[in-house]
């Protein structure tokens, strides 16, 4: 239902637009949709996804070359563009569009999915947060940013929520993606591999910094990530977080200790993500210096567990060593 | 013997080097951790397979867990007797799978069942309280729990290769060898007097029946 209204606005914009597109005189008329596709295309080979079936819904189909449409008439008048694959775009556009042309069969080039579209959108919204706050009326800016309508945040069914976890999401990744550096390099021997701890440490201020610029607005956030239907999500986010860090930290566990590390790692998180909250030091150095005596926290912890069950085992021994001296003191521990 | 594993994986992370498999399963000894060009386990392409995959290690991990501590109540009690060196056998090959699905664990970061503590105890308490019964009661319980796996490991065989044989091919070999042990260790057991326990059919059917609940427990806890 909402699928065919979509069409149906889409339709109309699209006839009304056919005039627009053929007007700028000096290039020629195919030019600056042709730029527009090969931007898409080029924007497309970026991503990893798995190509998604031939169309999710004809009107998302429409929408896109509706976008792609209006994309180049705002390209024309030299709109930036904020994915860096459009810069060699522009010499892509002598290049003969043959395999552009056919949308009816595989749509795995040149088609950006709905979800990628989404993408772009709340990454654009993120300008808008200090302005704005998580609320849709940032998302709405975003929008408006990339040339789209202000209406496209009907897309976004969770509203704040589908922003605030967005970002998140691409904080994880960027985490990981630091992370996995690190470790290609002391594969290589390019580096020292860090102790636990410190890597730890290190990981989690990392990702705490992608914070900073949006921390007068995080409490509300955080608190949009609170919202019982968002907490599903957002734990799964910080679960795999957790993981991902401890993976690299080089934890490859598989009884309880899995558990209790990450118990541990997400407690230290939480809390110096509220600490962070509240400071007012200058680089946050009262944020990472509380991190540090958490993660000292859970070192010392660990280190007198290993020792209390050392002296345990060896009171035991000891314990039995006695039970049978007195044993064979007594006499009864002869074989008869 | 899998503490040995934990730590060359660790420290192996760095080697890159050809692991043969197959020719370390057969010689049935801890083979060397590398880092693989390929893995028993293939990397899963959507969160479907993934989700698939690491309910079936999972079980797995928590099913060779459980047995070990079976074996290790049953040694605890009859580990002196004239069963002893038999049950060390069966316990030692036991140890071998434990640590193999370990390995595959650690390195496709499958998380491990939550109820492994209560794994640990509630397997120890049935090798211990089967072996107070008696030779037969101990012979009786291992039938009982290798036809459990045995099953367990046939139904997952067929559902992998209902998905894909090819891409599955490691992973099948892995969990076929594994599954013949077991089918060997319950005709082991058949062999060595266990159906002569009174109440050899309530016995046998009520651990059969808390083993289809473990599994089904561990694979979503």
């Amino acid at each position: 239902m909402a699928a065919l209204l979509r069409a149906l606005r889409v339709g109309r914009a699209l006839r009304g637009l056919g005039s627009v597109v053929s007007a700028p005189a000096a290039q020629p008329p195919c030019s600056s949709l042709t730029r527009g596709f090969h931007r898409a295309a080029l924007r497309l080979q970026d991503e990893s996804k798995a190509d998604k079936p031939p169309s999710s819904s004809p009107s998302s189909t429409t929408y896109n070359e509706h976008y792609r449409a209006h994309s180049a008439e705002q390209e024309a008048a030299g709109a930036p563009q904020e994915h860096s694959a459009s810069e060699p775009a522009a010499e892509e556009a002598s290049r003969p569009n043959t395999s552009y042309q056919d949308q009816s069969g595989e749509q795995g080039e040149d088609y950006e999915t709905e979800e990628q579209l989404q993408a772009r959108i709340l990454t654009a919204a993120l300008e808008f947060i200090p302005l704005h706050g998580w609320t849709v009326e940032a998302i709405a800016a975003g929008a408006e940013m990339l040339g789209l309508s202000s209406a496209s945040t009907g897309m976004f069914y969770n509203g704040a929520g589908d922003l605030v976890l967005h970002f998140v999401s691409q904080c994880n990744s960027q985490l990981t993606d630091i992370l996995a550096e690190q470790h290609n390099q002391v594969q290589l021997g390019q580096a020292e591999p860090k102790k636990t701890a410190e890597f730890l440490r290190d990981a989690v201020e990392t990702r705490l910094r992608m914070y900073i610029p949006y921390i007068e607005t995080w409490p509300q956030a955080m608190s949009v990530l609170l919202l019982p239907h968002n907490i599903p999500d957002s734990l799964k986010h910080l679960s795999t977080l957790v993981d991902d860090m401890w993976y690299y930290a080089g934890d490859r566990s598989t009884d309880m200790n899995w558990y209790t590390k990450r118990a541990a790692l997400t407690g230290i998180y939480n809390t110096t993500e509220l600490v962070m909250l509240q400071d007012s030091s200058p680089d946050f150095q009262d944020s990472w210096d509380f991190l540090d005596n958490r993660i000292q926290d859970v070192v010392n912890m660990a280190t007198t567990a290993k020792q209390v069950q050392a002296t345990g085992e060896t009171v035991v021994q000891g314990l039995m060593g006695a039970a049978v001296t007195m044993k064979n003191l007594t006499g009864l521990n002869q074989r008869r | 013997m899998h503490r040995a594993a934990h730590t060359a994986v660790y420290s192996c992370s760095n080697i890159v080097g050809p692991a043969m498999i197959r020719q370390c399963l057969k010689c049935r000894v801890p083979q060397q951790l590398s880092s693989r060009a390929y893995s028993v386990v293939p990397t899963p392409r959507d969160s479907e397979e993934k989700e698939m995959l690491h309910r079936i290690l999972r079980v797995d991990h928590a099913g060779e867990y459980g047995a070990n501590r079976i074996y290790a109540g049953q040694m605890a009690v009859l580990g002196r007797s004239s069963l002893g060196p038999l049950i060390q056998e069966m316990w030692d090959q036991e140890k071998v799978h434990l640590a193999k699905f370990t390995e595959i664990l650690a390195e496709s970061r499958v998380r491990p069942t939550a109820l492994l503590p209560f794994w640990n105890v509630a397997g120890f308490i049935l090798g211990a309280s089967s072996a107070l019964l008696g030779k037969e009661g101990a012979m009786a319980c291992t039938v009982a729990v290798e036809e459990s796996i045995s099953e367990h490991y046939n139904s997952q065989i067929r559902a992998l290769m209902e998905e894909d044989p090819d891409r599955y091919t490691e992973l099948l070999q892995v969990i076929k060898e594994f599954r013949d042990d077991e089918i060997e260790h319950h005709d082991t057991g058949l062999e060595h007097d266990a159906e002569s326990v009174p109440g050899y059919w309530i016995f046998k059917n009520a651990i059969q029946l808390g083993c289809k609940a473990a599994i089904y427990a561990s694979q979503r806890i």
